[in-house]
């Protein structure tokens, strides 16, 4: 241990007295940029689609009450989205999230009816998703199964659960509707609390990807595991920890939609697990040029819950609501791959084009080139 | 330099076609941003000839194939093939046919579906796939070239010459020979040497069908003993066609390094006979490595070279503990000035020696990345204030790196696919840097990096040494290691063969040791 000091350290970090940094672009420039259609279309796609249904349905549509009750009815969808951003960050699916919230919201249901004080039984219940966290970070990371499958059989494993819990048919009881109803039921001006757990969910996510280098090193993860492990970067350790991430926001958010619901439904979770991930996509599109991000899916939950509601107000055939989320979401990746590709082909090599698209998952191995050349 | 005009004749071949070319390539160019690629590049292929194509890394003539196989569309030239043009970049006329290096098979099947992908499958009613004639195809296809190869089994179990035979077999169905070129793209890089005769053998055969060959490799020793003339190319630009009969290996190498970098141009590092030993290791084996044992001292710029297979490419990446996952390393160890303890190569992971990796798009950049977000990658941690990510120290961070290393970039947020493949590699090599480390490790720093950039690179890490720092640079590149090291080892399966120092730095001493010349 004699020496780092000695000839050690040869090149010097940059000092105080460094010039100071070329002063960013003028404030009309960032505006203009940040406005621009690449990176918040769905914010204009928004407003159309609330000019339109203002039009359709003047009555109804543009009143404050639709806008809480926008709010109010896709808080929860929103928060599952938000679970599932961070381990999407780093390019690990988590497909069992809904069978979490369904297990949670069962399972704190039959605690708080066998009479678990309520504050116990949350805490256990958002352990619970910790622990199904954990499992499927072992599943993925340790066993090496690809996390779309790995998560799908995790998920499929905790079906089996619920339903050795419930039979298949709901927990409800008149415990229930006390100190446990209040959790998600509560409201303050029309705008029920799991708006404000939302709210608070997507800042505390936006300041851990947008401004702690664990939030940057996610994101490396995510794009190029290879070159971030060469950089340093602990890729399985970033892997491990968002799933178990995930897993504790999906069981908080089940205790909030059992709460919601006033009973522990057994298939509480199930209607969520499309519109999240459908959100959560429709927001990568947005604000950060193809990165999964909390803004982005505020964007997204938004524009998909006004364009739904919109259409039930508005007494469109019910079929039209899921039609209305399907084309939203190719045309929102449709338009930004078409951005990648044409970012792509202008690369300055294009010898080796494209493949850089992270497609590397956990489960298979990552086997360095070693013999290739040129 | 222009073409060599003396036809020697060495192969008596039918003349086909008005000109009596297989292959004929005019005044091809091509840029991707500032990088000129290919510049007026024209290349004939006489029938039946097996005619190299020679290069450095960034040649060109990597992307003179791709323009060939119809993935670049280049900016201007003319092309035909057996006297009939066709629109190079665009269309791929029947005749020509193409084993790129990474063979295009799908390992995880069996050599008859292989084949199958690429020439169709035998159809009966219904499309109803026929086992049976699908079966006497593929035998058929492969009893040309004398291999005994399971059909039925996954390719990934076949050897690697097999694997080649199987890719040269695949590219070669459904077309009779007597006309046409078949494009070897460097098809030994991963073959071991005794393998590589076999893969002659084979070559062979598809020429005596009347089939051009035009062969991609940078081996010396391949060329002189298969092709018939060589074409090569450097820094995107056509040196000369030559008859091999008439150059011997250091005059190709000549033609290959060329006058931009001086072959006798040594980097400006004195010599420092009594530094310390800065990182030392002890029967170090992996998948390719056989037990090395390694002294490297402060302030030396250590060569790592040897051919694809010798281990070269696999030693910077253990020794900086980033050996793949799977593959079990074994050996030892030690950085004296941190302590005297050997220590397991199989986990390193908290000893800071960075790599900059062979596959600067697979490895390095990350592309969805700005300049400055791949830059910082390796010490956002020292911008933390309880976790906090401090933008503008990392800013400054940026700032002073692109200043030193000279990185040309619009601003630090532009996207990092913005830059040229050069500027790419120095935010990699920054990155490096910015850990503040005693030992750099580079494998193949020069890599689709035009000549202007590669001395630039030279020079920065020269300098670098003369500052202290100690580095490693494995290379395939011989120009690469002569220019810049001050110690070169050459490995040859798997052992430390031969090392070179001080007046023992030559072109020729390093060729010859590096191909086992006897």
């Amino acid at each position: 241990m004699t020496a780092s000091s000695q000839g050690g350290a040869v090149v010097t970090r940059p000092t105080e007295t460094a010039p100071p940094p070329a002063g960013r672009p003028p404030f009309s420039r960032r505006l203009a940029a940040g406005l621009a259609f690449d990176k918040i279309g769905a914010v204009y796609v928004w407003i159309a689609i609330i000019i339109v249904f203002s039009i359709w349905v003047p009555e109804t549509f543009p009143t404050i009450d639709t806008a809480k009750q926008i709010l109010n009815s896709n808080a929860i969808t929103g928060l599952a989205a938000l679970a599932i951003t961070i381990p999407l960050a780093a390019r690990v699916f988590d497909l069992s999230f809904a069978y979490v919230m369904t297990l949670t919201g069962v399972a704190v249901a039959k605690f708080v009816i066998g009479g678990m004080p309520l504050g116990l039984a949350v805490l256990v219940g958002a352990g619970i998703g910790i622990g199904i966290g954990l499992i499927n970070a072992f599943v993925v990371v340790f066993a090496k199964i690809d996390s779309f499958i790995g998560t799908l059989a995790t998920g499929s494993l905790i079906l089996a659960l619920i339903t050795m819990i419930t039979n298949d048919t709901p927990i409800s009881d008149v415990a229930l509707t006390g100190g446990f109803a209040d959790i998600g039921q509560t409201d303050i001006n029309g705008i029920t609390l799991p708006v404000i757990y939302f709210a608070l969910a997507a800042l505390v996510i936006w300041y851990l990807l947008e401004h702690t280098a664990t939030g940057r090193r996610l994101y490396a993860t995510g794009f190029n595991p290879d070159a971030s492990r060469l950089a340093g970067v602990r890729v399985d350790k970033l892997r491990f920890v968002s799933l178990v991430i995930s897993g504790g926001i999906a069981g908080a958010t089940g205790i909030v939609l059992a709460s919601t619901l006033g009973s522990g439904s057994p298939t509480a979770g199930t209607p969520y697990l499309l519109p999240a991930f459908a959100a959560v996509f429709l927001g990568a599109t947005q604000l950060k040029n193809g990165r999964f991000n909390a803004g982005g899916t505020i964007i997204a939950v938004l524009l998909l819950g006004t364009g739904t509601t919109g259409l039930a107000l508005a007494a469109a055939p019910t079929w039209s609501q899921s039609m209305f989320v399907g084309i939203v979401l190719i045309a929102a990746l449709a338009v930004t791959g078409l951005q990648r590709r044409t970012a792509v082909a202008s690369r300055g090599s294009g010898v080796h084009g494209g493949g850089v698209s992270g497609t590397d998952q956990p489960g298979v191995s990552t086997s360095t080139n070693l013999a290739d050349e040129d | 330099m222009s073409e060599s005009g003396a036809p020697t004749g060495v192969v008596a071949a039918p003349q086909r076609g008005p000109n009596g070319f297989a292959l004929r390539v005019s005044g091809l160019s091509k840029t991707f941003g500032a990088t000129r690629a290919l510049q007026d590049v024209s290349i004939d292929v006489r029938p039946g000839e097996i005619h190299a194509l020679v290069g450095q890394n960034g040649s060109g003539k990597s992307t003179l194939i791709k323009a060939l196989a119809g993935y670049h569309h280049p900016d201007a030239g003319a092309a035909e093939l057996d006297g009939e043009p066709f629109d190079i970049g665009v269309e791929v006329p029947d005749g020509l046919r193409f084993v790129h290096q990474d063979l295009g098979l799908v390992l995880e099947l069996s050599a008859q579906d292989n084949l199958a992908l690429h020439g169709g499958f035998a159809k009966g009613f219904g499309g109803r796939v026929l086992w049976r004639e699908q079966e006497q195809t593929t035998h058929e296809l492969l009893r040309r070239f004398d291999v005994d190869i399971d059909i039925h089994q996954p390719l990934a179990a076949a050897t690697p010459v097999e694997r080649t035979v199987v890719a040269i077999a695949a590219a070669l169905q459904g077309w009779h020979g007597g006309s046409g070129l078949l494009v070897l793209d460097e098809p030994t890089a991963v073959l071991p040497h005794d393998e590589v005769e076999r893969l002659f053998a084979v070559v062979h055969e598809v020429r005596k069908a009347g089939t051009a060959v035009l062969y991609v490799s940078h081996r010396m020793d391949e060329i002189f003993e298969i092709a018939d003339r060589v074409t090569i190319l450097r820094g995107g630009r056509l040196v000369a066609t030559k008859d091999v009969a008439q150059l011997d290996p250091r005059a190709l190498a000549g033609l290959m390094v060329g006058e931009d970098v001086d072959p006798d141009y040594r980097a400006p590092v004195a010599a420092k006979p009594d530094a310390p030993i800065v990182l030392e290791t002890r029967s170090i084996a992996g998948k390719w490595l056989r037990g090395i044992d390694l002294r490297v001292y402060e302030g030396e710029i250590l060569g790592i070279a040897g051919l694809a297979g010798a281990g070269v490419l696999e030693l910077p990446y253990v020794i900086t503990g980033h050996a793949p996952r799977g593959d079990r390393v074994t050996g030892e160890l030690r950085l004296p000035k941190e302590s005297d303890e050997w220590r397991d190569v199989g986990d390193l992971k908290d000893v800071n020696i960075p790599l900059v990796p062979s596959d600067r798009q697979r490895e390095g950049v990350i592309f969805e990345f700005a300049v400055s977000e791949n830059l910082s990658l390796s010490i956002l941690g020292r911008f933390g204030r309880r976790g906090k990510l401090a933008h503008r120290q990392e800013e400054r961070a940026v700032e002073e790196w692109t200043r030193r290393l000279e990185i040309k970039t619009e601003t630090p947020g532009s996207l990092i696919s913005t830059l040229s493949g050069g500027n790419q590699q120095k935010v990699v090599v920054a990155r490096c840097l910015a850990t503040e480390p005693d030992i750099l490790v580079l494998c193949e720093p020069t890599a689709g990096v035009d000549i202007g950039t590669r001395v630039a690179i030279y020079d920065l890490i020269a300098r670098l040494s003369r500052e202290g720092l100690t580095v490693i640079v494995s290379s395939s590149d011989e120009g690469d290691l002569l220019a810049m090291c001050t110690r070169i080892v050459v490995l040859r399966n798997g052992t430390v063969a031969q090392e070179l120092d001080g007046d023992g730095l030559t072109q020729q001493a390093l060729v010859s040791a590096i191909e086992g010349g006897d």
